[in-house]
């Protein structure tokens, strides 16, 4: 029986469906597990929490949700060392719940995905992360090869990740970087970075790997149908381009 | 007699209140006045324009659902046995945005949102025609406008998580003073369960349940704000009438829905659903219980409220967003509220906010409103909801300016990057990368990377979806009839361009004053030519929205704006145009009309010329139609773009650049007698021309491995065209 995924709906999350639809497209056993029901969360294996505005971003991205009853049940799981998969919005979630890079105490972030550059706005377009670290650096990458250029949409106000120079330093020496922005050869210029990240960060790992935090929605990129442009006569309807993060992480899961 | 303060903020006529009093046999209440000041507003009642908008077709083989209720659904194919409609309306905002632009902008997007929401779909795509002032000084309230209309769409279309899919962008002077968003938004539902903006038979002693944000005083007096000519003194209650968006209650509010609609399914049952526009609470609940025939009873002390002490007139007609109304057999509702209250929690969600009943449906022929213990509005709801009409004068309008007899000899070396440059042809990406186009993993064509937007709605189905608007205001300024006849037939072939088969149209007429001869006329005539293109091409309208009164206190009207939003589908989406040429060598076909008149173009801007706009022909129209069907179907059409703004080398252009940008360099060159006329057709790169019958096309020219565009013996840089194309609106949308 391969392990329960659950994705989490926060009020105002967007991407729950495609996010659901993909893990399942990748074999995972996922679920959408609502706000009210968040008592259920104990019983899964692995959590994802989608893209959107959870509690309307009011303070920060991430800030409230962060604080939300859904979230005591996210950081206990990670602390267990279930795989903890938060894209975007989620990705800022986890940073605001001190998960990642998780060189501090739970809620009690050390780093930021804070408004983009050089102008605050939200911005939406294809980008590239290419995988920074080795692969087994964190299970939910293990199964990608090195350097792996994955397509994503960046589509976020809040993408650019910032920190004070000592826990910047953390995370570098950390190696807490997973992935970064490059261009679609994977060459890494400060071209392919769409907000002025510091280190020019897509992505954020924990210590032990278990959880990772990425910007852009591999999701929206995630099957043949989504870039017909790079389509060579496969299946329209199957999963590629992002999915192949997924894939890794629901291998991770179910391992 | 009614008190003169009051007087002077209604929109009403002495004609009409005359009528009232002599229907109700009395003088009306302050509720009742009110309440028929928004519901015989132009805005609500399409006075004005109901009985010529009866000569648009509005049936045919893929309509579904035709115009009447809150949205038109057109039949976009089967799946799994199942048949799926594409639900589809269209809104303006005009008013509002130009007086609160990020407001104003994001309850449009709000309001036609629900519309589509309540028919039982969910919401898959919107898409924003807009027309904006001259933006050039940075101080400007043009500027302003268009800046934060644009901030006001991606606020609100980001945060529900609907992609935005097509759209389009002029600038004119004649939007100084009345900026035109037009909103169209796009659901997707099971054929056998939608559901209706009515109540069903058998429905006498239904709840009358209200959902949503808790009513406050915003938005009161806006239906019959949109009805008037926007004047600068009353900037205060204008403000006023501009309601307020909350987006992240609608993220909820819609899931929420989707929840109760999968509910209703399980039970088999017919209920109505409709949403909170023009004339709120009153509006709504008359408008759902007397389409099927039935009074209303409705308490408006069971309203949730922000405040407390509103009096009964704001709580009744007042326009808070983001509310919509169920009428439901008793015994399911507790479920309703459960899920809607309970299970995505409203209450927390926003101050106040949640679903409650308010009333009930009654078997007679009565609107009532009661406050407080008494009855405060009591009219016959067929008088009040009924088609009233004002038969208005107008003539018919012919107004093509004599023609050119010759086309200048044109130096397309110094115009070309001129026309690549003007603000209504160069890119626009820098509005658009504010919008989320990705949301819901569903796209395909992502807005502006073709002449469509293309979504695959349905999980595990290859079926397409396509959507383009179009309306050119430079037509519009030359010739009303046309410029509808036009709007149809760039819709169209903007679909057809990538490979979608249209089924169906949608339109939203932005025009002046009524009142006045000419801009009334402009209406008239304006629908006289969607409906003929619409026939002529066999495709109905299925809904569609008016805003008048678009015109300043100067009396400068609008150009004649008929915007039409045209829907396409792919039976499978696999066979989709994909953007750019492809490789070199291959034949650039021109399909289409061979008219070279220059009137309405952006060349005929540059130069300063006038004449009259292309003479349309539907046979060759349907030719050139069946020639790109053809061509698609036997897999030789490698790219293909509609010829527009900026004309052929435009056309040819775009094509090149989305080469560029999917990492191929290439060019073309080609070579035609006016290659900057904007005479309407296709630009095609065909890769073995022999396999399709080509009568009627013209060979223009070749592509090459160069990216370089050679037009009749000029060179031109493509990479150099790219930058020159893409630089002028980033000013505008760092």
């Amino acid at each position: 029986m391969s392990a329960r995924i659950a994705v989490l709906v926060f009020p105002g999350t967007n991407s729950e469906d495609e996010t659901q639809r993909l893990l399942r497209d990748c074999g995972g056993d996922a679920e959408l597990v609502h706000w009210s029901r968040a008592d259920s969360l104990a019983g899964y294996d692995a959590y994802v929490l989608p893209g959107g505005f959870a509690h309307e971003d009011r303070v920060r991205a991430g800030a409230i949700a962060a604080h939300d009853r859904m979230m005591d049940y996210v950081i206990e799981g990670a602390a267990k060392g279930k795989m903890v998969l938060g894209v975007c919005n989620g990705a800022q979630i986890l940073l605001e719940a001190g998960l990642a890079p998780g060189t501090g105490s739970a809620r009690r972030p050390t780093a930021a995905f804070t408004f983009n550059g050089p102008q605050p706005h939200f911005i939406c377009r294809l980008v590239y992360a290419k995988l920074a670290v080795d692969p087994s650096r964190s299970p939910i990458t293990a199964a990608l090869p090195p350097g792996a250029v994955i397509p994503a949409y960046t589509a976020n106000v809040q993408g650019r990740l910032a920190a004070t120079p000592e826990h910047m330093r953390e995370i570098v020496e950390g190696s807490h970087v997973a992935f970064v922005y490059a261009r679609a050869d994977g060459t890494v210029d400060a071209s392919a970075v769409p907000n002025e990240s510091a280190l020019g960060a897509a992505a954020l790992t924990n210590k032990a790997g278990n959880v990772l935090a990425i910007m852009p929605h591999p999701e929206r990129d995630g099957w043949n149908f989504n870039h017909p442009q790079r389509q060579t006569g496969d299946d329209i309807l199957a999963p590629s381009g992002g999915a192949v993060l997924f894939s890794s992480f629901v291998e991770a899961v179910n391992r | 007699m009614v008190d003169e303060r009051l007087r002077a903020s209604l929109a009403l006529r002495d004609d009409e209140l005359t009528r009232i009093a002599q229907e109700l046999g009395r003088e009306p209440s302050v509720v009742e006045l009110h309440a028929f000041d928004a519901q015989w507003s132009e805005h609500c009642s399409y006075k004005s324009s109901r009985h010529h908008l009866k000569a648009l077709p509005t049936s045919g083989p893929d309509v579904v659902i035709g115009p009447g209720e809150d949205s038109g659904i057109l039949h976009l194919g089967e799946h799994d046995g199942e048949r799926y409609g594409i639900v589809v309306a269209h809104e303006s905002h005009n008013h509002p945005s130009q007086v609160v632009p990020f407001e104003g902008a994001a309850t449009g997007i709000g309001g036609i949102v629900r519309d589509v929401l309540c028919m039982g779909a969910e919401v898959i795509a919107v898409a924003d025609p807009l027309r904006f002032g001259r933006v050039e000084d940075p101080d400007s309230h043009q500027r302003y406008v268009a800046r934060s209309v644009v901030d006001g769409i991606g606020a609100y279309g980001n945060a529900i998580g609907v992609p935005n899919l097509a759209g389009d962008v002029f600038f004119d002077e004649r939007f100084d003073d009345n900026c035109l968003v037009n909103v169209v938004a796009l659901g997707l539902v099971k054929e056998s369960e939608i559901v209706h903006s009515f109540a069903p038979k058998g429905a006498e002693g239904w709840d009358i349940i209200l959902v949503g944000k808790a009513t406050d005083p915003s938005g009161f007096g806006g239906a019959s704000f949109s009805s008037v000519t926007l004047d600068a003194a009353d900037e205060d209650a204008n403000k006023g009438a501009v309601q307020v968006p909350d987006p992240f209650l609608k993220n909820v509010l819609m899931r929420a829905s989707y929840r109760v609609f999968a509910m209703l399914r399980g039970l088999k049952l017919t209920v109505g659903f409709k949403d909170l526009g023009a004339g709120g609470i009153m509006g709504c609940s008359a408008e759902i219980t007397s389409s099927g025939g039935y009074g209303a009873d409705i308490d408006l002390d069971l309203v949730n409220v922000a405040v407390d002490g509103m009096p009964p007139e704001v709580i009744a007609v007042g326009e808070t967003q983001e509310r919509l109304i169920w009428v439901l057999p008793p015994e399911i509702t507790p479920e309703v509220l459960r899920i809607y209250n309970e299970e995505f929690t409203l209450p927390q969600i926003a101050h106040n906010a949640r679903a409650t009943v308010i009333g009930r449906m009654t078997g007679e022929q009565q609107y009532v409103l009661r406050h407080h213990g008494n009855v405060v509005m009591d009219v016959p709801i067929d008088f009040l909801t009924g088609s009233i009409k004002d038969d208005l004068p107008y003539v018919e309008t012919v107004r093509h300016e004599p023609p050119v007899d010759e086309l200048p000899a044109v130096d397309v070396a110094t115009l070309f990057p001129k026309i690549l440059a003007h603000r209504d042809v160069c890119s626009r990406v820098p509005l658009y990368q504010h919008y989320d186009w990705v949301v819901r993993g569903a796209t395909v064509l992502a807005r502006g990377t073709a002449d469509a937007g293309v979504l695959k709605p349905i999980p595990g189905s290859r079926l397409g979806m396509a959507v383009a608007v179009a309306g050119n205001p430079r037509y519009g300024r030359i010739d009303a009839r046309m410029a509808g006849e036009l709007a149809v037939l760039e819709a169209v072939r903007r679909v057809a361009a990538v490979g979608a088969r249209p089924v169906g149209l949608t339109d939203c007429l932005n025009f002046g004053n009524p009142r006045k001869l000419e801009q009334y006329s402009e209406l008239i005539g304006a629908i006289d030519g969607l409906g003929t293109a619409a026939r002529e091409l066999g495709l109905a309208f299925v809904s569609g929205n008016v805003s008048l009164y678009n015109e300043s206190k100067s009396g400068v009207a609008v150009p004649a704006s008929p915007i039409v939003a045209c829907i396409g589908a792919l039976a499978d989406v696999g066979k989709v145009v994909t953007p750019g040429l492809k490789r070199a060598n291959s034949a650039l076909l021109w399909i289409g009309s061979r008219e070279l008149s220059i009137g309405g173009s952006v060349l005929a801007e540059l130069l300063g010329m006038e004449g009259p706009l292309p003479a349309i022909s539907y046979k060759a129209e349907r030719s050139a139609m069946g020639i790109l069907e053809s061509a698609i179907a036997s897999g030789v059409l490698l790219s293909c773009r509609a010829v527009s703004d900026g004309g052929m080398l435009t056309a040819l252009a775009r094509l090149a650049f989305d080469a560029r940008l999917a990492g191929r360099n290439l060019g073309a060159e080609i070579d035609f007698g006016n290659p900057l006329c904007e005479a309407g057709g296709f630009l095609c790169e065909i890769g073995d021309a022999s396999e399709i019958d080509v009568t009627g096309t013209m060979r223009v020219g070749t592509t090459s491995d160069e990216p370089v565009l050679t037009v009749n013996g000029t060179r031109f840089d493509v990479g150099e065209l790219f930058e020159i194309w893409s630089a002028p609106l980033r000013e505008i949308y760092p």
